[in-house]
């Protein structure tokens, strides 16, 4: 269920100080459920340069899809989001980044808008910077996501137009997820999806990952670091085909044309030599769709 | 009479019995001791030198800057307290910075010459502030006007000058501008004769503590565009003044 | 600055009720397309401001230099592109003014443009353009855009307005990433004249900046050469389809 649909957190409800025109926005964002409008006057809302004295006035949210998942396994996390930037029927560009590294054992990684996901990643870096600078350490995962809920709600009235889940290891080194919505409610979770494609992955990874809808219930075996980054590749590969606003693999699990479509980020052991993995094995990438989100981050965002 | 210690000069607020604001005055006497500060209008542009007095041997080369620029075609230095003229620095920039806002031009220097003054007067005026301790000399290059030279005294007052000095110099220095014909000349051949007058002729080498030259201008040569002279031209121009100022000394020996 | 009626902002009185702040586009320009090169990048634009179907400014320019390793090119509305040049020549003037030997980099020029036109959108009160900003510094091209609502990416090639959907695909196939300046003007002079041919907000006068280790260089405003006697033209796109529909 899309989180601003939840009872409460529809447009009646504003103080009237907020305007009809706020109240609008929120409103059409309700109904609209975090997902882009496809028909009607809002399929293209933005880009649409020609509307001229017709066009409707000023709407501040935008859709630009996008999905992250996050699985957590014994002693890994394994966080993933694809790198469309969606806008109506059109692609504005194959290439941002949706995740963002927060510290060595944390990852965020935000589906929704991209101006508010840009805002929110930015605010929360300062944040953990300042962290880092009072505290002498790295914010522990549980930490970031309060951070995270609290910095959503401060915004409860204009919220940040984004879907997050954050990732991670916690201080006995065991892998943790989080799923938010986009005002702060959250759960702490082994696996979540969110974003336009949380219909179509959410349900494969709770048959795949928690054991949901086994015949007659039987525990499943506990995924391998490896075993996880196959199973999210081919999840975003199979929503990729059929949700328009995600891009997947193509059958060969290449990424189409010339540009990396998916995008991982590992959070691994907090003793990086239990695993054979290290985050520089997937920066290299196994598969060329695989790749570190910190270059990303880095040639995007700074 | 009433001069110092009969209570009139405890604020700008009382006007002495013959007149006078003292603390107006005394403000002067803060510019009078700063480092001589030089302005020249020339045929081509404005230049601006001033000594600046070196306070400490550590201090970086170039740090604690006496010549501020204000627009693009603008630019101001201090004599006095410099920290004093960093806030008229500020507001000059605000007020130029307005104007090219509302009128979508360059701020002409007369304007902001007079708009700099009206701020500076201010602090001559209310008991709870105290008149800035410094002079600061103002130069623009407009399209319409030309170069101009202003210089803003603590009182608020402004003149408009082909020639100027303030600070401990400035006697002699206005003595040693009035033979020379700037308006003649290019900046860049003044540079030389500025440099001249403040290391040949204001400062006793023997007496005054070390001080660096720092210059601005604004003039055809820099396109018009307020900039420090670059150091190579003043580096050029204390050499050559450095080695006068000697010969002449072997001279009188 | 609030022009024209595209703007309306209540009074203050209690009367009134709550403050409204609305704003829609009244005189807009069209695309803006942009390819990073190896040697540079290249920015064009149309020099039309329409006013719904009037073209109201015929020769406009709606690229602006920024620094001398930046420009910015925006379609949207006018009067917000002016206002958004006063400001980032406000704040390059401030740069001048600091004197410290520093300049801001186009990625910094872009990033700072990015939270202008996301705050201002947070107050409901957006500068309702597409920006486009190309710049080239230290050996390296960025090119990057953002819109009213805060919107920002870089990318190799870019295209606002009806370019987004008539000329990026174009731009995507010709694009190479050792694509040089010269080539990627001639490119760009190509997808103008097709956004000319469909657009109806586009005009056949154009203007192409780019910025290479010299320094940005925009062209005067040219006319396309323009081609009117293809068949499909002429005859329309059914000419010679006998089919009933």
């Amino acid at each position: 269920m899309d989180p601003l649909l939840r009872p409460g957190h529809n447009a009646p409800h504003l103080p009237a100080a907020m305007g009809p025109g706020y109240a609008d926005v929120f409103d059409r964002l309700s109904r609209q459920g975090g997902r882009v409008e496809t028909t009607g006057t809002n399929a293209l809302p933005t880009f649409d340069a020609h509307a001229g004295a017709k066009q409707a006035s000023f709407q501040p949210y935008q859709n630009n899809g996008g999905s992250v998942v996050a699985v957590a396994g014994k002693d890994f996390c394994v966080v993933a989001s694809d790198t469309r930037f969606g806008l109506g029927f059109a692609v504005p560009t194959r290439m941002i980044s949706r995740n963002l590294v927060l510290n060595d054992k944390v990852v965020l990684a935000t589906a929704g808008m991209q101006a508010d996901t840009c805002t929110l990643h930015k605010v929360l870096r300062i944040r953990l910077d300042m962290y880092r600078q009072n505290h002498g350490k790295d914010m522990s995962l549980g930490a970031v996501s309060q951070l995270l809920s609290n910095t959503l709600y401060y915004k409860r009235f204009f919220p940040y137009y984004t879907f997050n889940v954050l990732g991670g290891v916690d201080e006995n080194g065991e892998g943790f997820c989080y799923g938010y919505d986009a005002i702060g409610s959250h759960e702490k979770v082994k696996v979540v999806c969110t974003g336009s494609s949380q219909s179509l992955i959410q349900p494969v990874l709770d048959n795949q990952v928690d054991g949901k809808q086994m015949y007659d219930g039987q525990p499943v075996a506990e995924l391998s670091l490896e075993q996880t980054v196959e199973l999210v590749k081919d999840c975003f590969s199979s929503a990729g085909e059929r949700d328009i606003y995600t891009v997947g693999l193509d059958g060969r699990g290449q990424p189409p044309l010339y540009v990396k479509i998916l995008k991982l980020a590992f959070v691994l052991t907090s003793h990086p030599l239990r695993s054979k993995y290290t985050r520089s094995h997937f920066i290299q990438g196994q598969s060329p769709a695989v790749r570190d989100s910190q270059t990303t981050t880095d040639t995007y965002f700074t | 009479m009433s001069g110092i210690g009969t209570g009139y000069d405890l604020s700008t607020t009382t006007f002495s019995p013959d007149g006078r604001v003292f603390q107006v005055e005394y403000s002067s006497k803060a510019v009078e001791n700063s480092g001589t500060l030089v302005g020249v209008r020339c045929k081509d542009g404005v230049v601006m030198a001033i000594e600046k007095i070196v306070t400490s041997k550590m201090m970086v080369k170039g740090s604690c800057r006496r010549c501020h620029i204000v627009d693009l075609h603008a630019g101001l230095s201090v004599a006095g307290m410099g920290a004093d003229g960093r806030v008229i620095v500020d507001r000059a920039r605000q007020e130029a910075a307005q104007y090219r806002s509302i009128y979508g031009i360059e701020i002409p220097g007369r304007v902001l010459a007079e708009r700099i003054a009206s701020f500076v007067h201010m602090y001559s005026l209310y008991w709870f502030v105290r008149p800035f301790g410094c002079a600061v000399m103002f130069g623009s290059y407009s399209e319409e006007e030309g170069p101009q030279l202003y210089v803003i005294e603590p009182s608020g007052i402004v003149y408009r000058y082909f020639a100027y000095a303030l600070g401990k110099g400035k006697q002699i220095a206005k003595t040693e501008l009035e033979k020379i014909k700037f308006d003649e000349i290019t900046c860049r051949e003044a540079i030389k004769e500025l440099t001249n007058i403040i290391v040949g002729k204001c400062r006793d080498e023997s007496r005054d503590k070390a001080f660096e030259l720092e210059m601005l201008w604004i003039c055809d040569e820099s396109l018009r565009k307020c900039q420090l002279v670059p150091s190579a031209l003043v580096d050029e121009a204390l050499e050559l003044a450095k080695a006068a100022a000697e010969s002449d000394d072997e001279d009188m020996e | 600055m609030k022009i024209g009626g595209g703007h309306v902002r209540g009074g203050g009185g209690a009367a009134d009720g709550p403050v409204k702040v609305t704003q829609t586009p009244y005189v807009v320009g069209s695309s803006v397309l942009g390819v990073k090169c190896i040697d540079g990048v290249v920015i064009s634009s149309d020099t039309l401001a329409s006013y719904g179907s009037m073209a109201k400014f015929r020769k406009i320019s709606r690229i602006h230099k920024v620094s001398d390793a930046c420009v910015i090119g925006a379609g949207g509305e006018f009067s917000d592109f002016q206002e958004i040049k006063k400001t980032m020549d406000g704040v390059m003037i401030e740069q001048f003014c600091m004197d410290d030997g520093y300049v801001l980099t186009p990625s910094a020029i872009h990033q700072y443009l990015v939270r202008v036109m996301y705050g201002r959108r947070n107050k409901m009160d957006p500068l309702w353009n597409q920006v486009v900003m190309a710049g080239f510094h230290d050996g390296k091209a960025t090119l990057g855009m953002v819109d009213q609502v805060g919107s920002n990416f870089e990318s190799e090639v870019i295209a606002t307005g009806y370019g987004l959907y008539m000329g990026l695909p174009l731009l995507r196939n010709a694009y190479r990433p050792d694509i040089t300046v010269a080539e990627a003007k001639k490119l760009l002079e190509d997808i103008m004249r097709v956004l000319f041919y469909r657009d109806a907000r586009t005009s056949n006068s154009i203007q192409i900046a780019a910025v290479t280790k010299d320094g940005v260089e925009i062209s005067e405003f040219y006319d396309l050469e323009t081609k009117w006697d293809y068949q499909r033209f002429v005859d329309g796109a059914r000419s010679g389809d006998v089919s009933t529909w």
